[in-house]
């Protein structure tokens, strides 16, 4: 069943209630904000309890096993604890930055989410800049870290930050040139125009397939934007302590943690609609499609952490720098090259 | 530039061996045993509580009040109570384990003739309370009633006489409870003085 039906049915039905256009356009847009929150809380919290049994079952353990359904509710009950936890500020803490890194975090992680195509018609706003825009606001991500990073007044912490902003700079360039391929093809950065453009073949004329490449880039990048093994350096535990959120606790720690989990999702969703023909598919629902391939990526990105040791510091910079930047370079002309002989 | 390719594919191969091997473990079924639900079944002869064991047919303790266990005993947690009869015999009158001292050598066991003692493999009696753990003549036998054992052959007056040395009937173990029975569910305790 598709879901775009039934928003136009609910937006007619706030224009039929008399409402003028602008007040109903505000409380579809409300509306909108509320369901993408909620839907997205939800998901953090389903994919906190996945990787958990994920991590377990590679390791030939359960897992939570004793809260619901195989423990399906314990990430709620931890949220629950965590929300009756003291909030401690450090005495010696730039308090103002201390206070707006886990909601700069937060909003920044849920605001990729404005021009996600969830299924067909079924996006908030098809900007024509989708995916820049996308690329724009997860980097803020990065300032939120280092500003938590910087305003705990702890060495870890302040560690945590400065590699994660290194990270950040360094895998943000070899992430954008692997995506540049894709818009090169559509000719659009609509995130609509993207997944229309892989539409054929009965939806599976999927970018990944034609730039392997730069899909193998991408998920490579992905897995450092989200601060993943094997390049969870900022957070390293063995290491830094947790790294940049070392001294958060409450309520504060769970919106980094939740974010973490929004930002492992988003990049997920930002592969499947990129390269693996977004919410095209036959027989099911397209939302179907699209929540199907987001969690298969998702659970590939579970498997690389509990696959792979953490990287050093510098093969981090090389690797990123000597191997991925060129390579992603290499896929551009590819791509170029193709396009124009193939006629792509 | 050869050998970067090589090294290259190298990497790759190995890469996906890792994630091959993982995922293997991924379907493998877990190895934890979740203990209140489920139970290991403990080997035969591992060493958990100290019980008394009775003679099913007579409902007796086995027990002569010989205190070969108490002599036994490294930690001295064992204590014997013996009252003798007008004849001289000696009864047992109470027999007191005090699993503060224990340390489940299972000497005791090895020093009893007459399969009168034994650890038996059952393993939880935690207690609130430290007082509780110094159990009584009763309790140990209540705990010992579903504990399997082998009555050792008595050497009767009789079966001393060559014509009788090859009958086994009297070497008969007595009927054994199943091992996973509730302690003192099914029978009644038996009286204080075996």
């Amino acid at each position: 069943m598709e879901l775009a039906p039934v928003f136009t049915w609910l937006y007619g039905l706030l224009l039929s209630l008399g409402l003028g256009t602008s007040v109903a356009d505000l409380i579809s847009l409300v509306a909108l904000a509320v369901i993408v929150f909620g839907f997205l809380a939800v998901v953090a919290l389903f994919l906190v309890w996945w990787e958990r049994k994920v991590s377990a079952h590679i390791q030939q353990r359960f897992g939570p096993m004793m809260t619901g359904w195989h423990g399906v509710f314990q990430t709620i009950i931890d949220a629950l604890k965590l929300l009756q936890k003291e909030d401690i500020t450090p005495a010696l803490a730039d308090r103002k930055v201390f206070f707006w890194a886990p909601v700069i975090c937060f909003v920044c992680a849920f605001a990729a989410y404005v021009v996600m195509p969830f299924g067909k018609g079924l996006i908030v706003s098809d900007l024509n800049i989708g995916i820049l825009y996308i690329v724009a606001i997860t980097t803020f991500t990065i300032i939120s870290l280092l500003m938590a990073g910087w305003g705990s007044n702890n060495k870890y912490a302040l560690l945590g930050g400065m590699r994660s902003a290194a990270q950040a700079v360094s895998y943000e360039v070899p992430l954008v040139l692997s995506l540049l391929g894709v818009v090169m093809v559509t000719g659009s950065m609509s995130m609509n125009d993207i997944v229309a453009g892989q539409a054929g073949w009965g939806g599976f004329h999927w970018n990944a397939l034609f730039q392997p490449l730069g899909f193998l880039i991408y998920i490579i990048a992905a897995t450092a934007e989200a601060n993943r093994t094997p390049f969870d350096l900022p957070e390293a535990e063995q290491e830094l302590v947790a790294g940049f959120n070392i001294e958060y606790s409450g309520m504060k720690f769970a919106m980094f943690f939740l974010a973490e989990f929004v930002n492992m999702f988003t990049v997920s969703a930002i592969a499947a609609t990129v390269f693996l023909g977004g919410w095209n598919g036959p027989l099911l629902p397209s939302w179907v499609w699209f929540l199907g391939k987001t969690l298969a990526m998702v659970f590939v990105l579970m498997w690389f952490r509990w696959t792979y040791p953490r990287l050093r510091v510098d093969q981090l910079m090389e690797f990123a720098w000597k191997v991925l930047v060129p390579l992603a370079f290499l896929n551009i002309l590819y791509v170029g090259v193709m396009a124009k002989w193939l006629k792509w | 530039m050869v050998e970067v390719v090589r090294q290259f594919a190298s990497g790759i191969y190995n890469l996906l061996l890792g994630l091959f091997t993982s995922g293997k473990h991924l379907t493998r079924h877990a190895i934890t045993i979740q203990y209140p639900k489920e139970r290991w079944t403990m080997p035969e002869r591992s060493r958990g509580m100290v019980v008394l064991l009775t003679d099913h047919e007579t409902g007796q303790l086995n027990c002569t009040a010989c205190l070969l266990c108490m002599r036994a005993c490294p930690a001295g947690a064992i204590e014997i109570e013996v009252e003798k009869d007008e004849k001289g015999k000696r009864h047992l009158k109470g027999f007191q384990v005090d699993y503060h001292l224990c340390c489940f050598c299972g000497l005791c066991e090895e020093a009893c003739n007459f399969a009168a003692i034994k650890m038996a493999t059952k393993y939880e009696f935690p207690e609130y309370d430290k007082k509780n753990l110094v159990w009584d003549i009763n309790k140990l036998a209540e705990m010992g009633l579903d504990v399997p054992y082998e009555k050792p052959v008595r050497k009767t007056p009789e079966a001393k006489k060559p014509a009788a040395a090859a009958s086994a009937a009297t070497t008969t173990p007595a009927p054994e409870p199943p091992a996973d029975a509730e302690p003192g569910g099914d029978a009644t305790p038996p009286k204080g003085e075996g």
